[in-house]
């Protein structure tokens, strides 16, 4: 369904419209559960705030930005709802625009957006020179499916389409077959300008996604309301950069260069985030930097799809379903974690910092036990649905490294393996530094009933707060009488019962014919064995898988045991001045000082820029449109002398104009033609 | 094919308007509520008319003109092209535009059948401008509209600015007029007829007599369009005559002149084509270029409003001439599409003015000041439709120009450089546009003194609403009851046409495609039904 909303003169047509691909209708399943369940959690998370008008306005907006986003059925839409979404999201994140930490990281996370924005504008400038015509003349058939062509007014199901098709409308069945769709593009024989067009999208995607190097927004974003984190830096907005590859890799195509590119960021990015958190004492940012890696998961296997599509000869279909599986389990049990650490927050007053948490498991019994199960799922414990979305992922890269043959691939999937070993490690330390133990270690907690967004407007830390420190002996009565920390009202404890029945169950959707339609390419497998429907082409797995399967097993339960053996038991290992591991410590604690760099470079070079770009505009610009004005100003006044008010001038006027256009016609027009007219012979 | 009489149902109704104002006038009935309601209930059955026969949507039981005979030649000296009745469009909602919001003028002593009927008359002869085959015939519609409009500037009897204004417009169209038909004449003398589809074919005498009749009628015809140097009556006529004439100057009117530019010389380029094309379309592009470049330096400079409205409006033809100039199909949907925006912009602006005016807002562009705040609903109306004239994404204005300029860096050669001269000059355009704005919405109002505010003067302008005490604008705190003061001290149809014109202009500035698609099929039919 689309229709032309603005035609140029050249015949292209800028076209708005709905589509509804698997993809897209995969996202919408997870936008509006999750949704929903946001804003019912929110109903009494967010009741004692100001601006409440304000906050569920932009909840809205939201809301209906990454439904048009994931409806839209071209990248013009696509980066007018893209954009739409950034607003909301830096809106929600300024949410207590009075705490000035809150208002720097909307700024920041703005800022940080908006180069990768730039980059993916500029991708689909590339693209759309291109390609010609954003244009919605034929949609084409989905891989996997078989080449029916429909035209666009068809809503079929199986007929579905990105309506940014080829200049030749007919060769839509060929455009998305073996091999990849971007070689059928004209790019006028130029072999680096697709690489840079989908490296410059994997910008945006990276931008919006959080990955290597334009992560640093995403932890800051953790100012904004938990709500907010959970739905759109958990399990929405930030996927909608893996949704960007994924459906560009399907209806585009990425390059060989461009697909290894995207795995190695993939790649490193859920290492490397892992690392950070494992040094956070936020309960948030832990989760934040835990979400940074695992789109980081998705974006490799998008990026190992891409691989196995353009390997010379290649007998791969496009396997984007594997990436959209894990962001689909992920938004569940991601949610889940970060709606149970707000159920923390709010009982505790909003304290954030886990090493003053402690024993809560015996006040939040319900909390606690879904937090487990989205620590579980995110770890990668079957039978939970990370595993089964993880697992596949893994099995996806394996193949796609080893069918490739580069030792770089290998580099990378083995990082990506050491990460599934943190991941374990950082969400049960948080799990364990929370709620195992005897007692929180900071004894005033227990004393706050709670309902204390940290952020809440205006007001200063908790622990500042003269009541609490008042009554700092842990309170002996039962935490059922509501004195002490307790588990929220129905409210809240609803969206964390569903959330968590989702983390369980999510892995086995696939099994459902579908839900498995809505995944291209994924085979569903347990330790190599498919179940399902496998197709053969699709099926890149032998039994390594099952070695890789045990692999990833064991390192999730190692990264747990070890978990266990530091924080376990209400433990807290300090890392002792002037160990060995201080250093590294150090280095995660400041986030690689990756900020400091960012900062520098702003300060130095961004400010010598805009003192530079300010000095042009004072003097340069500024100056000439003040010329312009003042020529325009002196020419206008000797102007309007002409106007004289004379009626006999103004025919003298018309005289004049009808005597030089006579002249022009009669004389200098055949003279410059080499046949000029004597003054007095007109050839009448 | 045998025409039908109901093919000329449009033009019928506005001889009928004109007719039976003069009736009504002859029989005592003078209320310009009667008169004026008679006026626009004929113009709404004429657009229908001709929205029916464009085939535009919800409108084709409407249609009186057989399908058959739309695009397919000229009968007589008369043809029906789709270009045509698309104009036949922007002219009628030109009309319709003043006539509806001249409802809430004051009631004269005899001048509201006089401006009704004169106001039929010059719609009559815009309307057969757009039906015109013939070179006599386009000549004489023109003039039909030309006279009325001679006497439309001078309608309010007692005002001597009014009058002056009118002897000018007449000395100088009376020039043109002369230079018009003895341009013609050589014409008929070259061809031996005056259909104008010859004017495309070699003629059997001297090419040096077409190229001079043709440099003549560019003279007659750029006084209509207001093109530079025929343009020095416009000024003093927008300015002294009254604002709701002006109106209709500037967005009726002269589209007939664009109009009767373009059937006249779209078909003559053809005759160029095979010699020297590039001399036509030099002095096409040339007019096109100084007529937007003088109007826009010259508005720099007013102090009043109309002056500067004056200027701008003359800059906007140079806009339309581009499209002549390039003469493409492209390019002449963009003049139509251009043309379309005007009306609104341009009607709406002058009506906005004769809106302040009633309620004791000077002329002078610094009495505008504070004007966002004292009138919310028109005067953002006011804003969107300047933005507009400057050419500002998601307004009609831009479509068009977007539109003009694409076209012309479509077709190459120099005309590129048409839109770079359009694209400098909009740039320099939103200077005094952007003014206006800042004037009305960052200066606060200053006291005004009493004699402008009289209550007499609002009550005056307010027939609709005579027995509620006039308020003064702004001077009620809740925002419904100052739109309430607002609608009740402007008048509610004029209020109404101006908030519809900044509505339109912004509708079909985000969603322009109909429009579009109607110009764009107008204008290949225009370009490819030519012998």
């Amino acid at each position: 369904m689309s229709f032309v909303w603005l035609g140029l003169p050249d015949g292209t047509n800028f076209v708005m419209g709905t589509l509804v691909s698997p993809l897209g209708a995969l996202m919408l399943i997870v936008v509006n559960v999750v949704g929903f369940l946001v804003v019912l959690y929110s109903n009494e998370y967010m009741a004692h705030e100001e601006g409440l008008p304000r906050y569920y306005a932009e909840l809205m907006l939201f809301l209906a930005a990454m439904n048009g986003l994931v409806l839209a059925d071209n990248y013009l839409e696509f980066i007018l709802m893209w954009e739409l979404v950034g607003l909301c999201s830096y809106l929600l994140i300024g949410f207590f625009w009075k705490k000035p930490s809150a208002a720097s990281a909307a700024k920041k996370a703005f800022i940080v957006t908006r180069v990768g924005d730039v980059l993916f504008f500029l991708g689909v400038f590339i693209l759309f020179s291109s390609l010609g015509h954003i244009t919605s003349a034929a949609a084409t058939t989905y891989p996997g499916t078989a080449s029916t062509i429909c035209s666009s007014t068809d809503p079929r199901w199986s007929c579905v389409g990105f309506a940014f098709t080829p200049p030749n409308a007919n060769s839509a069945a060929p455009f998305l077959s073996a091999g990849s769709a971007i070689q059928s593009i004209n790019f006028g024989g130029s072999s680096w300008l697709p690489t840079l067009a989908g490296l410059l999208i994997l910008g945006g995607a990276a931008g919006k996604s959080a990955q290597f190097p334009l992560h640093t927004w995403l932890p800051d974003a953790m100012e904004g309301p938990t709500t907010v984190s959970a739905l759109i830096h958990a399990a929405t907005m930030v996927a909608a950069g893996i949704y960007l590859l994924a459906i560009t890799s399907i209806f585009i195509g990425f390059t060989m260069t461009t697909a290894m590119v995207i795995l190695a960021i993939g790649a490193f990015t859920s290492l490397f985030a892992g690392t950070m958190g494992l040094a956070s004492p936020d309960i948030k940012r832990v989760i934040a930097y835990s979400t940074v890696s695992q789109l980081g998961y998705m974006a490799m296997a998008v990026g190992a799809s891409s691989v196995l599509v353009d390997l010379p000869n290649s007998v791969y279909a496009n396997q984007s379903g594997v990436a959209m599986f894990h962001l689909f389990t992920h938004a569940f049990f991601k949610a889940l974690l970060f709606l149970s650490a707000g159920s923390v927050i709010h009982a505790i007053g909003g304290q954030q910092d886990i090493f003053k948490m402690g024993g809560l498991r015996r006040h939040l019994p319900i909390t606690s036990t879904a937090m487990l199960v989205g620590a579980l799922a995110l770890s990668g414990i079957p039978p939970f649905a990370g595993f089964f979305s993880k697992d596949d992922l893994i099995g996806l890269t394996w193949t796609a490294a080893s069918k490739a043959g580069d030792p770089l691939l290998y580099l990378f999937f083995a990082l990506s393996v050491v990460g599934i070993f943190l991941t374990a490690l950082y969400i049960f330390r948080l799990w364990f530094l929370v709620f195992s133990g005897g007692a929180p270690r900071d004894a005033s907690l227990l004393s706050s009933s709670g309902h204390g967004e940290p952020s809440t407007m205006g007001s200063a830390a908790p622990h500042a707060d003269p009541h609490a420190a008042l009554v700092s002996a842990p309170s002996p009565a039962s935490p059922a009488h509501g004195t002490g920390p307790h588990d929220p009202s129905w409210i809240m404890t609803a969206p964390l019962l569903v959330l968590s029945a989702l983390a369980m169950v999510a892995g086995f959707l696939p099994l459902l014919p579908s839900i498995h339609a809505l995944l291209p390419g994924l085979s569903w497998s347990v330790f190599g064995e498919c179940f399902g429907s496998c197709s053969a082409t699709a099926a890149g797995f032998d039994q390594l898988d099952a070695v890789l399967g045990g692999v990833s097993l064991a390192l999730a339960g190692g990264g747990i045991l070890v978990a266990w053996r530091v924080w376990g038991d209400g433990r807290v290992f300090r890392i002792p001045e002037g160990s060995v591991l201080a250093v590294p410590h150090r280095i995660l604690f400041r986030k690689y000082y990756f900020d400091e760099v960012y900062d520098a470079f702003a300060v130095s070079v961004v400010l010598g820029v805009a003192r530079a770009a300010d000095w042009v505009d004072r003097y340069v610009i500024d100056g000439t449109v003040r010329g312009i004005e003042e020529i325009f100003s002196q020419v206008s006044r000797s102007g309007r002398r002409l106007q004289s008010g004379i009626v006999s001038s103004y025919a003298a006027w018309v005289v004049v104009g009808l005597l030089a256009l006579l002249l022009f016609f009669v004389y200098v027009v055949p003279c410059l033609e080499n046949a000029c007219h004597s003054p007095f012979s007109l050839g009448f | 094919m045998e025409v039908p009489i109901a093919a000329y149902l449009p033009e019928a109704l506005a001889l009928a308007g004109a007719l039976l104002t003069f009736l009504m006038d002859a029989a005592g009935v003078r209320r310009r509520s009667a008169i004026g309601g008679l006026s626009v209930v004929l113009y709404s059955l004429a657009l229908l008319s001709v929205l029916g026969d464009l085939a535009v949507f919800p409108f084709t039981a409407f249609a009186t003109i057989p399908s058959g005979l739309v695009d397919a030649g000229p009968i007589g000296p008369i043809q029906f092209t789709s270009f045509g009745i698309l104009w036949q469009v922007i002219f009628l909602s030109a009309s319709l535009l003043v006539a509806f919001a001249s409802l809430s003028e004051g009631e004269g002593e005899r001048e509201v059948p006089i401006f009704y009927g004169l106001l039929s008359l010059a719609t009559l002869g815009m309307l057969l401008v757009a039906l015109s085959a013939d070179l006599v015939f386009l000549l004489l519609s023109i003039e039909i509209t030309g006279i009325s409009t001679y006497v439309l500037v001078a309608y309010a009897r007692k005002d001597a600015r009014a009058l002056e204004a009118s002897m000018k417009f007449y000395l100088i169209g009376a020039l043109s007029t002369a230079i018009s038909f003895f341009g013609a004449s050589l014409l008929y003398g070259a061809y031996g007829t005056t259909s104008l589809s010859v004017l495309s074919k070699v003629p059997s005498a001297g090419s040096e007599m077409v190229m001079v009749g043709l440099g003549m009628l560019v003279v007659g015809l750029g006084f209509k369009v207001t093109a530079v140097p025929f343009h020095m009556w416009a000024v003093d006529v927008y300015d002294g005559a009254p604002d709701h004439v002006s109106a209709f100057l500037a967005a009726g009117s002269k589209k007939m002149g664009i109009l009767a530019f373009i059937t006249v010389f779209v078909a003559s380029v053809r005759l160029f084509q095979v010699s020297n094309a590039w001399a036509l379309y030099v002095a096409l592009g040339a007019l096109a270029v100084v007529t937007m470049t003088v109007g826009n330096v010259l508005a720099l400079q007013q102090r009043t409003m109309k002056r500067m409205l004056a200027y701008s409006s003359i800059s906007q033809a140079g806009y339309m001439l581009i499209g002549i100039a390039v003469d493409t199909p492209a390019a002449l949907a963009g003049t139509t599409i251009q043309a379309a925006a005007h009306v609104l912009m341009k009607g709406g602006a002058f009506l906005f003015v004769a809106a302040m005016a009633t309620i004791g807002v000077g002329n002078r562009i610094d009495d505008y000041r504070g004007l966002g705040h004292t009138h919310p609903a028109t005067a953002a109306s006011f804003a969107i439709l300047l933005l507009s004239l400057a050419g500002i994404p998601l307004t009609l204005g831009f479509v068009g120009k977007f539109y003009l300029f694409a076209a012309a860096v479509e077709a190459q050669g120099m005309f590129i450089f048409l839109a770079i001269a359009g694209l400098l000059n909009s740039a320099a355009s939103v200077f005094y546009y952007a003014r206006i704005l800042r004037i009305m919405y960052m200066v606060d109002p200053q006291p005004r003194s009493a004699g402008r505010w009289t209550p007499a003067v609002a009550h005056l302008a307010d027939p609709g609403a005579g027995s509620t005490p006039p308020s003064h604008g702004g001077a009620k705190s809740a925002v419904g009851g100052r739109l309430l003061a607002e609608i009740q001290s402007l008048g509610v149809a004029r209020w109404t046409a101006i908030v519809l014109c900044a509505a339109f202009t912004i509708v079909l500035g985000i969603y322009p495609t109909p429009l579009i698609d109607l110009a764009n099929n107008a204008a290949f039919h225009l370009i490819n039904n030519l012998p």
